[in-house]
């Protein structure tokens, strides 16, 4: 890998290290002083750091001079009790009622669009099956693209329903995963108000850090406008359509929201999204700081900072894992190329394997870029993934296979790594025949029933539907490579989905009738299933007791149980889908 | 229930007011007054017309699909017909695939009668990598017997022109290179956008001769334009230094 691609590896791993923490600090600060604070099981362990000016009574947080009229103002519109504390059931079916809203709604706008106002380029209304697969994609957080940005969405779907959507999915990911932590760690029965939460996420955290990004990328040179296409002559007598459009304020949300649904079809590699080196490296921030910020968030809030560093640890080590391999992968190139096409690093060309990958950002810089994101939901890519080589294709195939931990999208990372935690103690606990316990909590068979199930649910839905696609023809025509990187392209599509990722090996043809709604079942499976299952865990911990930790009580916050986390992590992510690695990319790489 | 969905839907709608049209347009506002030129998409004017963006590549060939001499010339493209600003995309082609890196024996390699064989029958001198074509031009991945194939004069194979190894060919024949000389990576290969504006260093001062001989210039003249044109990455290191063709070929023309 040429000496950029480490440098910019280690400009992320650097600029993450001191703006997370920073991060997680405003989050826990934010999310203590409301009906948030998690009960917790060490009230007065709070470091000095999370002091704030106001932090004398418990219900103030920075920025409350500004943030609390809003709100004040939203509880009332709604006619709620911002005070008031749910189970998780109540919880849970508020989630499921408003995602029911918001996809009918999606839906209705993707339909309609051709008649709505803002429609430069004439998009009409997307058939029902395309419009079924897009409302769920983007309502789900999977933001999975079977239509092409450009031509296929007017300025009023991107704005008032994809932007939208992407906001909520965002803030529920974190609301949900702020009720799983009151339940894991809290001492009281309820988990939390559901209209609370999105609303202080999307006026503390979503809305205001959205407008600042948004801003950044323009400045660097990604487009704002409402122009539509404008014909260019280009020099050498041709015209040239140039698109316009609102993009940084979706661009910056599909980041930031860990969604990854682009304005144009290519997406994080379009100039006009991605204009340079440095919005690349941006970009990558915008996805990746926010999750390891609310992991770290977590141990504040409980009052355990060290555990939450070692959630962040096992993250982390995931993350540098599977990313550093495809750099390395895809800054080597392609061996099946003929010897007299230079793909070595010299001065004056920095090699590796560009097909798909954009100049500006480098073949190590795209792989660092795409492949980073396919441990977070975002699944934002800057470069064509199903041209990647056999193992750095592997890389984001991995990613996302491991469960989406490496930080995760934003809460659904923390949710996601908790009940890995929980698995990990029950099988800690099998060794050395002690009950489990987590956060001075026990788990036992109510949990480790949910647990399971949680730890399935995705698998099945993946390998049921992607096997069935490899049978049938209606999955097999939309393919577009042969062989072994073929059959990559159908299951990667349906890890993909499951796991809320919604990148792709776009070579597969996705808006077929079979595709539409086999993957937008899956995401909804994908995405609900986790969420009630984790908050149900939650309910089924909230209000137990808490007990002292002894000599015995197996310390989940040290180097010991990070290697054992990530061990758990690997083996259930890994060995479920082994067959599907073996027949795709490990087939792929050998035979090549 | 009722009440959970009614209050869903105010929710929503309030939502949608807010956020999808008061940020985006919020955004746009400020955009506009700080930001115009980056927010209305960098745009390049010549003489008063919209010549393109300097963010997005666009093509030099003539109106039959000719690359143009005096121009220098932008990555392959697989944004629609190529560098079309309303279809951005890639290939998508896998690192094995014919259509792609041509038929390596061992890899992808079909022979005359559709099944896998160990050497290529459609190599020809040039290029032993060859996939054939049909009359029509479409390449010929599958061979069946009874298939028919473009042939030159000479009787071998037409290869299609966009796989990697036919690329690098035409890339020296094309800038009078040898027939063994190194062809930089970016030249052969497509980009994720279809759209990227930039090249390689290398790639640049391959075709600067080229471009100095079909402008009558000296090489000299020109490889100074080419570092005159030359970005470095950002801050030293945040991505890579990059050539921009657009602005490159806007000063080869000069003011007009």
């Amino acid at each position: 890998m040429s000496a950029s691609g480490w440098e910019q590896l280690l400009f992320i791993v650097a600029v993450t290290a001191v703006l997370a923490p920073v991060l997680g600090r405003y989050l826990a600060a934010t999310f203590r002083g409301s009906s948030a604070t998690p009960h917790s099981a060490t009230p007065h362990s709070a470091t000095p750091h999370s002091a704030t000016p106001h932090s004398a009574t418990p219900h103030s947080a920075p920025g409350d001079r500004v943030f609390l009229p809003v709100e004040r103002l939203v509880y009332r519109s709604l006619n709620i009790d911002p005070e008031s504390s749910w189970t998780w059931r109540a919880y849970a079916l508020a989630v499921l009622a408003f995602g029911l809203v918001s996809t009918l709604l999606l839906y209705l706008i993707l339909r309609l669009q051709g008649w709505l106002p803002l429609n430069p380029s004439h998009a009409p209304g997307m058939s029902p099956l395309l419009s079924f697969n897009t409302a769920i994609s983007f309502i789900t957080g999977t933001d999975w693209q079977a239509y092409e940005g450009e031509t296929a969405a007017s300025y009023f779907a991107q704005m008032g329903g994809l932007v939208v959507a992407q906001f909520t999915a965002a803030a529920i990911g974190l609301s949900v995963a702020l009720a799983v932590v009151r339940g894991i760690a809290g001492t009281a029965r309820t988990i939390g108000n559901f209209w609370v939460d999105l609303t202080r996420n999307l006026v503390r955290v979503f809305v205001p850090l959205s407008v600042l990004g948004a801003l950044v990328l323009v400045s660097l040179g990604a487009v704002q406008n409402f122009s539509g296409f404008r014909t260019a002559t280009t020099l050498a007598g041709g015209t040239q359509q140039i698109p316009g459009g609102p993009v940084s304020s979706m661009e910056v949300i599909k980041l930031l929201g860990t969604n990854g649904g682009s304005f144009y079809g290519a997406g994080g590699a379009h100039p006009f999204e991605n204009p340079n080196g440095f919005s690349n490296m941006f970009d990558l921030l915008l996805v990746i700081v926010l999750p390891f910020a609310i992991a770290l968030m977590f141990g504040r809030l409980i009052g355990r900072p060290r555990q939450g560093y070692a959630i962040v640890a096992v993250m982390a080590l995931i993350f540098l894992g599977h990313t550093v391999v495809s750099m390395q992968a895809e800054a080597h190139g392609n061996h099946l190329l003929p010897a007299t096409v230079s793909q070595v690093a010299t001065a004056d060309n920095p090699g590796g394997y560009l097909e798909g990958k954009e100049m500006r950002f480098g073949a190590a810089g795209s792989a660092l870029m795409t492949v980073g994101t396919m441990g977070t939901t975002a699944g934002a890519t800057d470069s064509a993934l199903d041209s990647y080589t056999p193992v750095g294709g592997a890389g984001a195939f991995v990613g996302i296979l491991l469960g989406e931990v490496s930080p995760g999208g934003d809460g659904g990372g923390l949710y996601s790594i908790l009940v890995f935690a929980l698995l990990a103690v029950f099988i800690a606990g099998l060794m050395v025949g002690r009950t489990p316990e987590f956060l001075g909590k026990k788990v036992r068979a109510t949990q480790m029933k949910l647990i399971v199930a949680y730890a399935l649910t995705i698998p099945i839905v993946v390998l049921v539907f992607g096997s069935v696609s490899l049978v049938l023809r209606a999955g097999t025509q939309s393919i577009l490579n042969n062989g072994f990187h073929g059959l990559t392209e159908v299951t990667y599509a349906f890890a993909s989905v499951a796991n809320n990722n919604g990148s792709a090996f776009a070579g597969l043809s996705a808006n077929t009738p079979w595709y539409d709604v086999t993957l937008g079942l899956v995401m909804l499976v994908g995405r609900f299933g986790p969420i009630v299952l984790a908050l149900a865990i939650a309910g089924s911990l909230a209000g137990a007791r808490v007990h002292a930790s002894t000599r015995a009580t197996l310390d989940t916050s040290g180097p010991t149980f990070v290697v054992f986390l990530l061990g758990v992590v690997v083996i259930v992510g890994g060995l479920i889908y082994f067959p599907m690695l073996i027949l795709g990319p490990i087939g792929e790489r050998i035979v090549g | 229930m009722r009440r959970l969905l009614i209050t869903s839907t105010i929710t929503l709608l309030g939502l949608t007011l807010v956020l999808g049209f008061g940020y985006p347009l919020l955004v746009t506002g400020l955009s506009a007054l700080f930001f115009r030129h980056q927010a209305e998409g960098s745009l390049v004017y010549r003489g008063g017309r919209l010549v393109g963006s300097s963010l997005l590549g666009q093509s030099f060939a003539d109106s039959k699909g000719n690359p143009l001499p005096r121009y220098f010339q932008p990555r392959p493209s697989d944004a629609g017909t190529g560098y079309d600003g309303a279809d951005s995309g890639a290939s998508n082609l896998g690192p094995s695939n014919a259509l792609l890196i041509g038929f390596v024996p061992g890899v992808n390699t079909v022979g005359l009668n559709g099944r896998r064989s160990a050497t290529n029958p459609f190599a020809t001198p040039a290029d032993p990598a060859c996939v054939p074509t049909d009359p029509a031009g479409t390449p010929v991945t599958s061979p069946t017997p009874g298939q028919r194939y473009a042939r030159t004069p000479d009787g071998s194979y037409v290869c299609d022109p966009d796989t990697v190894p036919e690329r690098a060919i035409d890339y020296r024949r094309f800038n009078g290179l040898t027939a063994d000389a190194l062809v930089p990576i970016d030249a052969v290969t497509a980009s994720g956008s279809g759209l990227d504006p930039d090249i390689s260093v290398q790639n640049a001062l391959d075709q600067a001769p080229r471009v100095a001989r079909a402008r009558h210039l000296q090489v000299r003249q020109v490889i100074g334009l080419v570092h005159r044109y030359t970005s470095g990455a950002q801050l030293g290191f945040l991505g890579e230094p990059t050539v921009n063709v657009l602005d490159l070929n806007l000063a080869l023309d000069g003011p007009r």
